[in-house]
């Protein structure tokens, strides 16, 4: 008896350790897959990104490729088109003078096209306006506007806030029509941090005299950086022969080709970032105000920002076990239910699979007799199919041959 | 001296001395209308200009942003004596979070209604808002009780992808065919009954916390913007496709008709060239995305296309939706998770609601007030004034009334959160741009310097003539 009962001791117990290891090992699987976003000490859960470009005109071309570029970036890095809002005047693409049209370039050998597939743009034309942006940042949209022109951030987003355009001492030109200032940027960042819609932002302006524009910033937990200093001009880089116009800005020329060699899992830090924009190459001075961000340079993540952190949690569905419990009886689930006989009014109908952290066995051969299943019934429809047409066909030559 | 030596005027003609034709009354008259004009007019420029801003309810504000609240748990203990109930107060009030206040009686349990009952028994069963439970030591009855009143916080990673409360969500079902004209569409679904059987339970028992509106569709062209990687048993997902799965450009996924939050169930059905389709290390085919909704794989068991999803893949999707929405929706985090809800799941759900709404309000309220003072550019209007003072009235119910009704003081709750934030985020509210004394001598000098110069030398001559005259009458 009694070993018999040590037996099955020894049974259960080494029954009941496996099962923890393989839901530990799953559990780290899907931690591995958490940790993915490198050692950073960023506590953000959601990459939002902010594109602006405030020009409009052939002639200023170069603003929107510098926009596109920034976008096709941060897509290619993992934030998704329902996660970006872009602001484009739009007008270069399609334009009259376009000798390429439906496209945008950013070098002069037109290698790549930033426009031609998959582009969402959010506030086109003369929805541009510092109003909008405002409204965008601020979160006080009318009622119409619909959810995905909204910045629909929470606590723990960060954001990638990118303006290019014309600009000068602490403010932006907005169309050739306004001007939005320092203060106003800085007071939309306010009213953010107040309604606790980030948990960073990284402020990137590629303008002339960038470096004023945020100047003016007072809530915590911004990165700022620009262009060129009051009293510089931000040049562009290189111009195309057969388009006409400069196609590209010398500073996001170069912060693009830092990009180009980042991946979603790379561990390059905005310190990287920074110091690799050289003035000379630029003929200004970028520059960076860190002192309302918290985190030191050297350990914040490019990815941070630019990448999407996106927890995906993969739940188990009921492939295997439905198969199983349909055909076996469902033994192994039973004493789930029975602890709750008498709750009819709180019980859901038994979904036999429900918590993640069980482990679920892969049953094959039941498939295939789904598909079967599925294949019989498709034949039989065939078959009667058929067998109406024969008949019908039947009754006819039966009626043509009596008359 | 002969009176024909002097000057004498024809009757015809007048004396050039009168000749003169600006009278001095008409025009001191009409420069003093032009100065009277522009003095009328200051008051009606000044209140056209000036922001509108209604004075705030800033002392009520602070006082009921900082009081307390406490939502109080009553526990009765039939079958035990008073010794038992008081060291299990003391031992729940040390586990509880904040803002719960547990309340043990013993001996003859009132018939107050949200009470619940703990009586000793063999096995831990629990019914509506009894629980039996062996009552071995105390310790183990407060672990048990505390895990079934507050069920404590989860990891970090489960409880972001619980979606933010909103009082109103619509839930989405979507049958999306990468390519139904690769063969194997599926070219329409049971979504009643599959709504009927797995998800109206669901929503039935959340009705106190939540208002769901449902909306389904069917769309036949839904391509990825990704390759597939190719695996020895069809195509694989990896985890980082998993994260740009959803083509937001190209799928129109929910109608932008209202301002509701939204949560997406998606039933994606590979195309023929693409199927199977399964994730990479994973026997599962469904994944959710925090705060969005989940997503269920259908690999089509034979490449003919079908009128209408099977009955078992209608089955499986739909009680897939279902524990997505469950992990949506609510922390599932009891130990005891068998994946029903019970009155005690619920009610923790409410009371834990009740609290992040509560707190949310009170920030609200408070970062508004401190708003509005620090940009004095800011309007506030009567619709938002009204707001920020149902919101205060509705919090001050809920604090009167914390302690009777779960379900109305989380009404309360609700409503105080909803108006806090609709005030917050009024469009309305728009900080008037930064206009500094430099740029309004810009824009006025030009309009108004060319015509009141004219005004003021004239006016400026006109009185030193008037001072000459009454110094020379004198």
């Amino acid at each position: 008896m009694l070993p018999l009962t040590l037996f099955h001791l020894f049974l259960g117990l080494s029954v009941s350790l496996l099962g923890a290891f393989a839901s530990d090992h799953q559990e780290e699987t899907v931690k591995g897959f958490f940790g993915r976003n490198g050692t950073s000490q960023s506590t953000h859960t959601n990459n939002w990104a902010v594109l602006v470009c405030t020009s409009r005109y052939w002639f200023n071309y170069r603003h929107m490729s510098n926009a596109l570029s920034m976008y096709r970036t941060v897509k290619r890095l993992g934030i998704p088109d329902s996660n970006i809002i872009l602001m484009l005047a739009d007008d270069a693409s399609c334009n009259a003078r376009n000798k390429f049209p439906g496209s945008v370039y950013a070098n002069p050998g037109r290698h790549l096209d930033l426009y031609g597939e998959n582009v969402e743009v959010d506030y086109r034309g003369y929805e541009v306006t510092v109003e909008n942006l405002i409204r965008v940042l601020t979160g006080r949209v009318e009622p119409s506007v619909p959810r995905s022109k909204r910045l629909l951030t929470d606590e723990h987003s960060n954001i990638f806030v990118y303006m290019a355009g014309h600009g000068g001492n602490e403010f932006l030109k907005f169309q050739d029509n306004e001007e939005i200032s320092a203060f106003d940027i800085a007071d939309a960042f306010e009213q953010m941090y107040q309604k606790k819609r980030y948990n960073e932002i990284f402020f990137m302006v590629d303008t002339c005299q960038a470096n004023s524009l945020y100047s003016k910033l007072y809530s915590p937990n911004i990165l700022a950086t620009g262009s060129s200093q009051v009293g510089e001009n931000s040049y562009s880089h290189s111009s195309d022969k057969d388009l006409g116009v400069a196609v590209i800005d010398a500073y996001t020329h170069y912060v693009l080709e830092l990009m180009e060699g980042i991946n979603k899992t790379s561990q390059s830090t905005m310190q990287d970032l920074f110091s690799s924009i050289d003035p000379n190459k630029i003929n200004s001075h970028p520059g960076v105000r860190s002192d309302l961000f918290r985190r030191p340079l050297d350990k914040t993540l490019i990815t941070d920002f630019f990448g999407g952190v996106s927890q995906i949690e993969v739940v188990d569905d009921e492939e295997g076990v439905e198969e199983e419990a349909g055909l076996v009886g469902g033994n192994g689930k039973d004493s789930v239910s029975s602890t709750a006989p008498a709750q009819a009014s709180f019980a859901i109908p038994e979904r036999r699979a429900s918590h993640s952290k069980r482990h679920i066995e892969p049953v094959s051969n039941t498939s295939t007799t789904s598909e079967a299943k599925e294949l019989w019934g498709w034949v039989g429809s065939s078959t009667r199919a058929w067998g109406a047409v024969a008949l019908f066909g039947g009754l006819v030559g039966w009626v043509r041959m009596r008359s | 001296m002969d009176p024909q030596n002097d000057l004498a005027i024809p009757s015809g003609l007048r004396n050039p001395a009168d000749l003169f034709f600006q009278k001095e009354t008409i025009r001191r008259t009409i420069i003093a209308s032009y100065w009277i004009t522009i003095l009328l007019a200051l008051p009606l420029w000044w209140h056209t200009t000036s922001i509108e801003r209604l004075p705030l309810p800033e002392a009520r504000v602070y006082h009921q942003v900082d009081k307390p609240i406490s939502i109080p748990v009553r526990l009765c203990l039939p079958q035990s004596n008073t010794d038992l109930s008081s060291r299990l107060q003391g031992a729940l009030s040390a586990r509880v979070p904040k803002g719960l206040e547990v309340v043990v009686e013993s001996g003859n349990c009132g018939t107050e209604k949200d009470t619940y009952v703990v009586s000793p028994g063999p096995k831990k069963i629990v019914r509506g808002r009894h629980l039996t439970t062996p009552f071995d030591d105390l310790e183990g009855l407060t672990q048990t009780i505390v895990s079934l009143v507050a069920p404590s916080d989860v990891e970090q990673e489960k409880q972001t992808r619980v979606a933010q409360f909103a009082s109103r969500y619509r839930l989405a079902f979507s049958l999306l065919n990468e390519d139904a004209s690769s063969g194997n569409g599926v070219m329409s679904w049971d979504v009643q009954k599959g709504i009927h059987q797995q998800i109206q339970p669901l929503l039935d028992v959340l009705k106190p916390l939540h208002n769901f509106t449902i909306e389904s569709q069917v769309q036949f062209y839904a391509p990825l913007e990704f390759d597939l990687r190719p695996t020895d048993s069809g195509f694989g997902l990896s985890y980082e496709d998993l994260t740009v799965f959803i083509n937001s450009a190209e799928w129109t996924l929910s109608s932008s008709a209202s301002n509701d939050p939204v949560l997406h169930f998606i039933l994606f059905v590979p195309s023929a060239s693409h199927t199977p389709l399964r994730i990479i290390d994973s026997k599962s085919s469904a994944f959710i995305l925090p705060q969005w909704g989940g997503v269920s794989i259908y690999n089509t068991p034979s490449i003919w296309s079908t009128q209408q999803l099977s009955d078992r893949g209608l089955q499986r999707a739909f009680s897939t939706f279902s524990t997505q929405l469950s992990y949506t929706t609510w922390h599932s985090s009891s130990p005891e998770d068998t994946g029903l809800i019970s009155q005690w799941q619920l009610d923790a759900l409410i009371r834990r609601r009740m609290l992040e709404t509560a707190k949310g309000t009170r920030d609200t309220l408070r970062s508004f007030i401190k708003l509005a003072n620090q940009l004095e550019n800011m309007p506030v209007r009567e619709d938002v004034r009204n707001d920020i003072e149902g919101s205060l009235d509705a919090l001050e119910k809920l604090y009167n009334s914390a302690s009777t009704s779960l379900s109305q003081s989380f009404a309360y709750s609700a409503e105080a959160f909803n108006l806090a934030s609709r005030a917050f985020f009024n469009p309305g509210m728009l900080a008037l741009l930064y206009f500094p004394t430099e740029h309004k001598y810009a824009v006025y000098a030009p309009l108004f310097a060319s015509g009141l110069v004219p005004l003021f030398v004239s006016a400026l001559r006109e009185l030193k003539a008037w001072k000459q005259q009454r110094a020379q009458s004198r």
